[in-house]
């Protein structure tokens, strides 16, 4: 990170890890602050961060230059949650510096998750990085790092369709929903049958605004619960084709090995609805819907496997989108290590300018006595002669420092540096002596 | 001066035609930052050169083909950002703006010579005629292209293999909103702009004008617009049935702007 500070960042995730493992090194989000509060008071560790989903628990930390980094962080793994390192070295990943930026900014961009897109990994960065803050965790070089880590993570979602399709069966239900009906403020969801994928289908529908809930289920008392779950009404079973022309979105799964819904029932629904568009979402199996009312204009009709199927070209998608994703992060990690690595560079230019005027004044004094006879112009001259000569001189060496640091060329930065500071200091010393 | 802001006008709804596809066929948002400031911009200069041109001409309303060309075009463009303000949707500019874009595209660069010959008088009653009817035309030209997006939208759900090939167009009932008050929007507009240019021709021709073939086909028009915006609002129709439907009335559109061409009281003509 600087040349006195290193980032390490170490952590395990759904990839390296099993749940068992990865439940055991769980921090909830009560025990967060905690947590990273004892984090930052491990040697060498200055600035400190846990990031601790279902999927991940990672901590990422700035360090002091000497220190072991692994053994605090391992120390702090044995302590905080009483395991033996060696029982969770195996599933441990470890990156350091620009490795580490580069995870950080996949993670937040959610490029590391299980499902690449997912936007709940952005939120939960977020809240650890509140909390970090909060006990003061955070509040140097990792703070600025992980500000860029959120804008790059808005870039990728701005410039990519990353997340833009669903990947879950109920949530490209809604997404269907919204093509057909844009908003879902208002609508009227028919549930027909009950089962676990048709009621949280119902509870999307719901989260994105539909207001009205029918149930129809052969058997009343159900139908009661699930009505009352979604404070929603009950249909009579008997009642089903009158009232599901009532219904903009229709749920179904009963166990019935007969098609509840036909053609003919769509082309009268829809008469009677003046041609509103109707959606049904058949999740049984057997269906419950024929597949050929999907013919009928204004009704859709999506099984169990069209919508699997969605969300399977949705899941490709969002691949293909990864690939633009990941060229994004690789710009702007570079980006962001150049801009490190100038800053990083600025103090060495500024004691190699101190210096070289600290020269100019002593040679200027030492030459007092000669240049006493001089008018107040000829000294301004001489004054004006000496700092050009001085800045000319300057000029390469500072130019060679910034661009080294543009390039990230380390190992020139390091020739430069022990060159002209290095050097300078020697030499300084010297003439101290004399 | 009035030309050279038309072409700054045709220029920039060139490049919010060419802005629009990235922001409406791959929902990158960034290009609605340049596809809706300049549609803005360009529909302000292209104001800025017709009241010029017309001031200039001392007419003070549009009297040759092109300079109707023209006005229809900004009346597209500023359809566009009406249904982009409302609907937040940029879908429909991928079709309407190259459009403006072609119709101020000619005026821009090749003055026309025709003129239709007008009274000196009610100048202002003309323009109101010309205008309201221009502004029927685009309603029913944006209602016709949400009802084919409807359409196309409609298939791409129904096929469900490909149900993301149309995921830049706006949801049906959205399609089905803009194409629905698009046409009660330019009934009123067809309405007084026939009533109003009635009234002229009454005044200044008698009513032999109203045997004219163009003035009984646009009588006829009006008809079918009414027509249409009854079945539509009545029996809810949409998709292909209302593509039809609001095909056959542009096409009876289309014929009666033919008709300036062949009319014999109501034409454009070379002065």
């Amino acid at each position: 990170m600087s040349r006195n500070h290193q980032l390490v960042l170490i952590g395990i995730n759904h990839t390296t890890a099993p749940i068992e493992i990865r439940e055991r090194l769980a921090i909830p989000s009560t025990r967060l602050a905690d947590a990273t509060r004892t984090l930052v008071h491990q040697p060498g560790i200055r600035e400190g961060l846990i990031l601790s989903t279902c999927n991940r628990v990672e901590l990422l930390t700035l360090q002091e230059d000497g220190s072991t980094p692994n053994a605090s962080l391992l120390q702090f793994l044995h302590e905080y949650f009483a395991i033996a390192p060696s029982s969770i070295a195996p599933h441990l990943y470890e990156y350091r510096e620009r490795e580490a930026v580069r995870h950080l900014f996949r993670v937040a961009a959610s490029l590391d998750s299980m499902v690449v897109g997912e936007p709940q990994i952005l939120g939960q960065v977020k809240e650890s990085y509140t909390v970090a803050r909060e006990v003061g965790a955070v509040n140097g070089s990792l703070d600025s790092l992980i500000q860029r880590a959120f804008t790059v993570a808005k870039k990728v979602r701005s410039e990519t369709q990353i997340g833009s399709s669903s990947v879950s069966i109920a949530s490209v239900a809604v997404d269907l929903a919204r093509k057909i009906f844009g908003t879902l403020q208002g609508k009227t969801v028919l549930l027909v049958g009950a089962g676990k994928m048709s009621e949280l289908a119902a509870r999307h529908l719901i989260q994105q605004g539909a207001t009205k809930i029918l149930v129809a289920n052969r058997t009343l008392e159900r139908a009661e619960k699930i009505a009352a779950q979604f404070n929603g009404r009950v249909v009579p079973f008997d009642e089903l084709y009158d009232q599901a022309a009532q219904a903009d979105i229709v749920i179904t799964s009963t166990g019935a090995q007969q098609t509840i819904f036909g053609k003919s029932h769509g082309q009268q629904f829809l008469q009677r609805r003046r041609n509103k568009p109707m959606f049904f979402i058949d999740i049984a199996v057997p269906r419950d819907v024929d597949p050929k009312m999907n013919e009928v204009e204004g009704c859709f009709v999506y099984d169990i496997d069209d919508l699997q199927q969605v969300a399977a070209a949705h899941l490709a998608d969002r691949s293909r989108e990864a690939a633009a994703a990941e060229s994004i992060v690789t710009v702007e990690v570079d980006k962001y290590q150049q801009r490190i690595q100038s800053l990083d560079v600025a103090p060495a230019i500024r004691s190699l300018q101190e210096h070289a005027e600290s020269l100019r004044q002593a040679e200027l004094r030492r030459s007092a006595a000669r240049l006493s006879g001089l008018t107040a112009d000829q000294m301004s001259a001489v004054e004006a002669l000496t700092r050009a000569l001085t800045n000319k001189f300057l000029h390469p060496p500072m130019t060679a420092f910034r661009e080294a640091a543009r390039e990230g060329d380390a190992q020139t930065l390091a020739a430069l540096e022990s060159l002209y500071t290095g050097n300078v200091r020697s030499r300084s010393d010297a003439s101290g002596d004399e | 001066m009035s030309l050279l802001w038309l072409r700054v006008a045709v220029l920039l709804y060139g490049v919010a035609a060419l802005a629009v596809l990235p922001a409406a066929l791959y929902g990158r948002q960034w290009w609605n930052r340049i596809a809706v400031p300049a549609a803005v911009v360009g529909l302000l200069f292209h104001f800025v050169s017709l009241a010029e041109m017309l001031n200039t001409a001392h007419h003070r309303l549009p009297v040759d083909t092109h300079e109707t060309q023209a006005l229809l075009g900004l009346l597209l463009a500023a359809a566009f950002l009406i249904v982009f303000w409302r609907y937040r949707t940029v879908s429909l500019g991928v079709f309407v703006l190259p459009v403006s874009f072609l119709l101020g595209l000619v005026p821009a660069f090749h003055p026309g010579q025709e003129a239709s010959p007008f009274p000196q008088f009610h100048a202002g009653w003309i323009f109101l005629h010309i205008i309201l009817l221009l502004a029927a035309y685009a309603a029913l030209l944006l209602s016709l292209l949400a009802s084919v997006l409807y359409l196309v939208q409609e298939r791409s759900l129904k096929s469900k293999h490909a149900a993301s090939g149309a995921s830049w167009l706006p949801p049906l009932e959205t399609t089905d909103q803009i194409a629905l008050r698009s046409l009660l929007f330019g009934l009123p507009c067809m309405t007084a702009g026939l009533l109003i240019g009635s009234l002229i021709a009454q005044q200044t021709y008698g009513a032999s004008y109203f045997m004219d073939t163009k003035v009984l086909l646009s009588f006829a028009m009006w008809l079918a617009y009414i027509g249409m915006i009854y079945i539509r609002r009545h029996s809810g129709l949409r998709g292909r049935r209302a593509i039809y439907l609001s095909g056959f009335v542009f096409l009876v559109v289309l014929a009666v702007w033919s008709a300036n061409q062949f009319s014999v009281v109501h034409r454009f003509t070379t002065p």
